[in-house]
């Protein structure tokens, strides 16, 4: 069985309403993501995470340039002790291979081990045809194999099925009743059903987690033990395994391994860990010898491993996480999140190993939420790698969508884009009345788009309020330059107007220089880099870092972007470089510099009992990692915080991720409001203005009873000289 | 770290893996506790594999008193009749409670993997803190190949039917871990 992704968005929406509409589906994922989040967090106690993960991605990064000479050294070691190596350009040729090595041996009946390699190839499809008999032996892909369905996670391939189902499936299978509710009676029918299939076996087929290079060693890691009897009791023994797993030494699978187990399943060790070493005994074989044929495949990875930006995607360890948090996958699981591989690294793998065409809607279905990259153990910016992924796509199809070329036209020019800006604040006078919100969409816009009301573009924009609001401050403390953003700037203004007498109360010097403008996510969201590189420059211009303690920015998507970004973009850049690293380094969000910097007392504030919920825009809690700050200048400020679920959960905003795939951020935001109403709170926070536009949208669309506003109004509130 | 924190370390990390610990003063008591044990399951057989000769011969009296039937190798023999396995450890790893097994043997391995309980005994000596203090030794049996090296930690197990965990899928059902205290005879 091979399958396939959808071509197009379109057909790719389609199919995402139906799986928004899979209640098992979601109640599972949503289950699975509370209790993962909880036992990742136990397996990884008393454990340095941060230096954990710096220490397996510099290992893994450091075997890329080497594959080949790993190889090399795999081969010598491993075919000295009795193995034989191949190497396999391409998943036809790694099929075909262990076909041949099939009917050179007789073999008739084959186990497998779970593989994601063997599932890349669609291996079993090709066996079938050729006429073996393959049974899966791992639990779940044997179930997926007996509905004939891929997997629809990277390690719990069947989780997207209930226990009726795998009953119903066991019933037909074996032919006698079956009780859905015992779970541990379903699981012996396959240890029965599934011990014959072991005796029987001429040859077992496995994957490998780790291939050890200094010794011609493989590591396989499993629960349920099939790869130990896939490997021991047939007299031939096929494992595919992709370029990606060479390491050096044993040192360094044992560090992986300290990290796999604990991320991919909340498991401190997973229960087998097997290393092979060459041809091991086995009376089974006509030589007393295993036949035991190891075939790495290439396929697009030794190409890969030169990329200076992909290559980061090959020190993926599989441990399958990167779906476990991301809100998307958790809305419409694996089946509609990934083709073969599942979750982001599969957005990104899809393009390289099975073609642009599966790859080109699944590409573009990313919030740019950062939830993957926080819990990446190998450190693999995965979102950064999505969007350089739709480039990647679009310049393979030789597509350029009208869309990116306006938006990078527009953008490159300031003075334009802003021109737009003021001209579209008069064209929706008819569409807003008298009101700072638009309820109803014009009709350009299909109706799936209604799910939240839009804040209208204000007549006159932050910049040209400068000069009346700016306050003046002699003998400061600080100097900060402030950046605004499009949205502070040009639609939510009123956010830092209010906070600008709490600054010069602290002596704090403000500017706010004109040559400022888009900080370029959008731009680098669309692919568009050079577009986001040339937007970055205008900016580090405008600002004179020698007058700027700091920069403070209240939307934390534009400081994580100026802060993380800006570096990558242009931090080699041999003219602007040290500038660019120099202005990153300033960057600080509005929370942080309040509460950390200025230190305000709770003596400013007058305390309200007004309940506040806070909703944790992701590029400030994984962006910029600022955790503390803004719940600590809450409890500053004098508002009572009331915790809510799922507090660090996308909103569902991400640019525009919400016109491309307005379904999955309506329900996103569905969520989160329903989280904040059941805690009760008459308010709830955020500091990001992206996030308030989409909070505020559907809190007033759906009627809900809270206000929503930026942390720097709610601030601005209680401070006791305002009021 | 005192050998006995190890001791209890390993206890506790193996017993949260459902791994049944015992501590064991001697090989006698040793096979006291699995000719009781596979009686106590009812299981008919023990295969014993890399004991020494005279625990061997001692299980072999200690077994036939409960009517039970000592398999002897080549255990390709005895696929499918294997109730419990027996044999030695050569390392343990305190913080994950695993032991490490060079399986090369393929009578080892047969019994490890195709009874219903593993009971594996661990001399004290032999318990470390972290797999990085086994990694010389793994690397030296590496060295000299083939090898099959096992690290087992617990009974094999599935969480793929809604995530229910499920203990005895395709391993054995029952991990048991004899602890052989410092100076045993």
């Amino acid at each position: 069985m091979t399958i396939q992704a959808p071509q197009d968005v379109k057909t790719y929406r389609r199919q995402l309403r139906r799986a928004l509409d899979n209640a098992f589906l979601r109640q599972t994922l949503d289950t699975f993501a509370a209790a993962y989040r909880e036992s990742r967090a136990r397996a990884f106690e008393g454990i340095d995470l941060e230096g954990l993960i710096a220490d397996i991605a510099r290992r893994k990064a450091a075997a890329l340039p080497r594959l080949q000479e790993l190889y090399d050294e795999f081969k010598r070691r491993a075919e000295a002790a009795g193995a034989v190596v191949h190497s396999a350009a391409t998943a036809q040729e790694a099929n075909e291979r262990i076909a041949a090595i099939a009917r050179e041996n007789g073999v008739r009946k084959i186990i497998k081990a779970k593989s994601m390699t063997a599932e890349e190839t669609f291996l079993n499809a090709h066996l079938e045809k050729e006429g073996f008999q393959v049974t899966e032996t791992d639990l779940g892909e044997w179930i997926i194999q007996l509905r004939r369905e891929g997997p629809s996670h990277m390690v719990l391939p069947a989780i997207h099925l209930s226990r009726h189902q795998v009953a119903e499936l066991f019933e037909k299978v074996t032919g006698e009743k079956q009780d859905p509710d015992a779970i541990e009676k379903m699981v012996k029918v396959a240890r029965r059903t599934l011990r014959r299939a072991y005796l029987e076996a001429d040859m077992g087929i496995s994957g490998a987690n780790f291939a050890v290079a200094e010794s011609g060693t493989l590591g396989l890691v499993t629960n349920e033990g099939n790869a130990r009897l896939v490997t021991t009791l047939p007299r031939v023994h096929v494992a595919l395994v992709g370029y990606d797993k060479l390491l050096p030494d044993l040192e360094t699978a044992l560090t992986i391994l300290k990290a796999l187990p604990r991320n991919a399943t909340g498991q401190i060790i997973s229960t087998y860990v097997t290393w092979i070493t060459g041809a091991t005994p086995c009376a089974a074989s006509p030589t007393g010898r295993k036949i035991l044929h190891i075939i790495f495949l290439d396929n697009g990875r030794l190409q890969l491993a030169k990329d200076p930006v992909f290559s980061q995607a090959l020190q993926c360890v599989r441990c399958g996480a990167c779906a476990n948090v991301c809100p998307i996958y958790r809305l419409v699981g694996g089946h509609n999140y990934g083709h073969v591989y599942i979750g982001a690294i599969g957005l990104i793998l899809t393009a390289f190993y099975h073609g642009v065409e599966n790859a080109r809607a699944l590409v573009m279905n990313c919030l740019n939420c950062q939830a993957c990259k926080a819990v990446c153990p190998a450190g693999i910016d995965l979102p950064y790698l999505i969007k350089n992924a739709v480039r990647h796509v679009l310049d393979q199809e030789k597509r350029r969508p009208v869309k990116n070329l306006l938006l990078s036209r527009v953008l490159k020019d300031r003075k334009l884009f802003h021109f737009l800006l003021r001209r579209a604040s008069l064209a929706q006078k008819p569409l807003a009345g008298k009101e700072p919100l638009i309820r109803h969409l014009p009709l350009f816009f299909d109706k799936t788009h209604g799910f939240r009301s839009l804040p209208v573009i204000q007549a006159v924009p932050l910049r040209d309020r400068w000069e009346r609001a700016r306050p003046s401050v002699t003998n400061p403390a600080a100097r900060v330059t402030l950046f605004g953003g499009c949205l502070i700037d040009f639609v939510y203004p009123e956010q830092a107007e209010a906070v600008l007498p709490l600054l010069a109360d602290h002596r704090v010097a403000v500017d706010y220089p004109a040559g400022q403008t888009c900080c370029g996510l959008p731009a680098l969201m669309a692919a568009e880099k050079e577009t986001a590189r040339d937007v970055a420059l205008q900016n580090v211009r405008a600002v004179d870092l020698d007058r700027s303690d700091w920069i403070v920015t209240l939307c934390a998507s534009c400081g994580s972007h100026m802060k993380e970004n800006y570096p990558k973009l242009l931090g080699d850049d041999p003219v602007w470089g040290q500038r660019v690293r120099r202005f990153a380094e300033k960057v600080i969000d509005f929370s942080s510099f309040v509460q950390n910097v200025l230190k305000v007392s709770p003596e400013d504030f007058v305390p309200t009992s007004q309940k506040t919920a806070y909703h944790a825009p992701c590029h400030l809690c994984r962006g910029l990692k600022v955790v503390d700050a803004p719940r600590e200048l809450l409890k500053t400020a004098g508002l009572e915080y009331v915790p809510a679920k799922d507090e660090d959960v996308c909103c569902g905003f991400g640019g525009s991720y919400s016109l491309e795939f307005p379904e999955i951020s309506a329900e996103l935001l569905k969520r989160k409001l329903d989280n904040v109403e059941a805690s009760g709170a008459d308010m709830l926070v955020t500091d990001c203005p992206g996030c308030v536009l989409q909070l505020r949208g559907g809190a007033d669309k759906q009627g809900r009873p809270f206000q929503v506003c930026h942390i720097a109004e709610a601030v601005a509130r209680t401070y006791r000289k305002n009021r | 770290m005192t050998d006995l924190d190890l001791v209890a370390l390993m206890t506790e990390k193996a017993r949260s893996v459902q791994t049944v610990v015992e501590r064991c003063p001697d090989w006698a008591a040793v096979v006291r506790y699995t000719v009781e044990l596979t009686a106590a399951q009812g299981g008919p057989t023990v295969a014993p594999w890399g004991l020494p000769e005279e625990v061997r011969d001692m299980l072999a009296r200690g077994a036939s008193e409960k009517g039970l039937r000592l398999l002897d190798p080549p255990f390709r023999a005895h696929l499918e009749e294997i109730h419990t396995a027996i044999t030695p450890a050569d390392w343990g790893i305190a913080e994950t409670g695993t032991v490490v097994l060079d399986s090369t043997a393929e009578d080892c391995r047969i019994a490890t993997m195709l009874s219903e309980t593993h009971v594996v005994v661990l001399p004290e000596a032999r318990l470390r803190l972290s797999s990085f203090d086994v990694a010389d030794a793994v690397k030296a049996w590496h060295r000299e190949p083939p090898r099959y090296v096992a690290f087992i930690s617990g009974a094999s197990r599935t969480a793929d039917i809604e995530r229910v965990l499920t203990i005895g899928v395709h391993g054995p059902q029952h991990l048991h871990l004899l602890i052989l205290q410092e100076g045993a005879s």
